[in-house]
């Protein structure tokens, strides 16, 4: 243990990789939402900062605009003095009210309420209890809940982000960071490229492509205990590993003499079996939500494209059809719109497509986009991008009104892998 | 059988909660490791005055005649060199994972040149490296160019 804490603060001080999103186009026609500072029921500060960690979690991927506490012309904390008029002549749509309590276990416990303002109604009164050391993880529950009950979508604001980090020649680096782009932690390092992050579904593993041998091999790394397996198989490469939703299988890529298919690993009894045979290019696994079909690249026809495979029939479907080259497509937790990597002479967009229609929807600006990955609740896509030689992410909301980078203060950061939801 | 029940239970739950509109929660934490990783040794590679670099198009891995002029050069030593690695590398447009592809079917095309000049199969180790290892770090043609590459080394 000691040894850990010797390594990890070795590891803080070299890197500061930390990222933080920054909001580069905001809508001018966003929802208004007032987090009215908490009540604590002892005197301490801790209801204000809780509200604030609230308040900066709601505005994180500019999905809301704020009311600044200078503006509100009242600050309560339960119904009884709620008065409607004081927000509606500010224009705000939704308000956030809540105090603080001690139990008797010396637990921090909340009650917080949601109020649409429009509607003049409760839309949800919630409880937390937890450590005053927990302050940001209570937040963030609490973000969460304000949000589903305000949009109707699963909030992700307790989700995790995997990213690789280069930060100067031969030196390569696995991070896992809250979806705000703090609390980071090195997950490993090496001097040979890292590739391909993915999570598994309970999020306790990551399994990753490492080149530390001299060659590209699956490493699965335990999340908890640092402790790392492989992927043991008889190809010269073993590349792009996903896990199944179910967590049942670990969809990966595998080269036996240079003909790189689709494989499937069985996390449970180890064995491997052959998914497509083609002789061209087979890459870039993702699953289905429900684990049943595979969305892969391939470049069969003459140029990457988008194909789909029903695992259980083993039928192939071409999904795109215009531009020359289409590539690395993921699901939305719908599983019937995808995201992918659209080029067209030698322009590099993110787009999303239904599996069903023809047309392809652009959703980046910039020319050397990659790497695509989905919030688990469908609304927010990270992917990373380039310029003046430093790689770095960037964001948008699905319907575009926010735009976002996680810029880096040095290095290059690539392969975001956004976390599932903790169930 | 126990387990359709739980499930529906949990599903009663969720509903109950649902619409009621309150809800209920307790914070959980959870701590990350950082693994190390081990340290492999290389072997000593062989000089020649050799331009060690064949050059592909964007999104090719098909042999120029120049390039295979480049090969044919080589097959003298590659016959006496214990072994020959080929390391395939792509610039840094379009997908990673696609690229490592693409880099390893440029190197197997090396390889299979190689193979028909008579230089044994069993001693060409291929790998790719996709676009992880660019040369150069611009995003332009000069630099793609460069980039787009399998090296030969001798051991």
């Amino acid at each position: 243990m000691r040894l850990f804490l010797v390594i990890f603060i070795i590891f803080s001080l070299v890197s500061s990789a930390q990222l933080k999103i920054e909001i580069s186009k905001g809508s001018e026609s966003l929802p208004k939402i007032a987090i009215v500072p908490f009540k604590s029921s002892f005197a301490s500060t801790t209801g204000d900062n809780l509200s604030s960690l609230v308040e900066s979690n709601l505005i994180l991927f500019g999905e809301f605009d704020k009311l600044s506490k200078s503006e509100m012309l009242s600050f309560p904390h339960s119904e009884e003095n709620f008065y409607f008029r004081d927000w509606k002549v500010l224009e705000v749509d939704y308000a956030v009210i809540g105090n603080l309590l001690i139990s008797d276990a010396n637990d921090l416990v909340i009650n917080y309420t949601v109020i649409d303002i429009a509607l003049n109604k409760i839309l949800l009164k919630g409880d937390i209890s937890g450590k005053n050391s927990d302050l940001e993880q209570i937040s963030k529950i609490i973000s969460n809940r304000v949000y589903k009950s305000i949009t109707g979508l699963k909030g992700v604001f307790n989700t995790k982000l995997a990213y690789i980090l280069n930060p100067i020649k031969d030196s390569y680096m696995i991070y896992i960071s809250d979806i705000d782009g703090s609390d980071e932690k090195l997950l490993f390092k090496s001097s040979s490229p890292l590739m391909s992050p993915s999570w598994s579904s309970d999020r306790k593993k990551l399994a990753y492509v490492s080149f530390e041998k001299g060659y590209p091999e699956i490493f699965i790394q335990n999340l908890t205990s640092g402790k790392r397996s492989y992927i043991e198989t008889l190809g010269m490469s073993n590349s792009a590993p996903v896990w199944s939703p179910n967590s049942k299988y670990i969809s990966f890529v595998m080269s036996m003499s240079g003909n790189p298919d689709i494989y499937l690993y069985n996390l449970r009894n180890k064995k491997i079996s052959r998914l497509t045979t083609h002789y061209g290019i087979d890459t870039e696994p993702a699953w289905s939500p429900d684990s049943k079909k595979i969305l892969f690249t391939s470049n069969r026809s003459g140029s990457p494209q988008i194909y789909e495979l029903t695992i259980s029939s083993g039928r192939i479907k071409r999904i795109t059809l215009d531009g020359d080259y289409n590539a690395r497509a993921r699901y939305f937790p719908n599983g019937k719109d995808i995201v992918l990597v659209h080029g067209n002479n030698g322009i590099f967009h993110i787009a999303t497509k239904n599996l069903k229609k023809r047309f392809i929807n652009p959703i980046s600006k910039t020319s050397l986009d990659e790497s695509p990955t989905i919030s688990p609740n469908g609304n927010i896509i990270i992917y990373a991008t380039k310029k003046d030689n430093q790689g770095f992410l960037a964001g948008s909301t699905i319907n575009g009104r926010s735009k976002f980078t996680l810029p880096v203060k040095e290095g290059s950061v690539r392969e975001p892998a956004w976390s599932p939801l903790l169930n | 059988m126990k387990k359709f029940r739980n499930i529906l239970l949990s599903a009663v739950i969720l509903f109950i909660y649902g619409c009621a509109s309150t809800v209920s929660d307790k914070v959980s934490s959870f701590s990350y490791a950082t693994a190390e990783s081990d340290i492999y040794d290389s072997a000593e590679k062989i000089d020649i005055n050799l331009a060690n670099k064949i050059y592909f198009n964007f999104d090719k891995a098909s042999l120029s005649n120049s390039s295979k002029e480049l090969i044919s050069k080589y097959v003298k030593f590659a016959k006496d060199a214990k072994a020959i690695r080929l390391e395939g590398h792509c610039d840094e447009r379009g997908t990673r994972e696609y690229n490592l592809a693409l880099g390893e079917k440029r190197a197997i095309e090396v390889k299979n040149y190689l193979i028909i000049k008579g230089v044994s199969s069993s001693k060409i180790k291929v790998i790719s490296y996709g676009e992880e290892k660019p040369i150069e770090s611009g995003s332009n043609e000069t630099s793609w160019e460069k980039n787009r590459r399998v090296e030969i080394s001798l051991f």
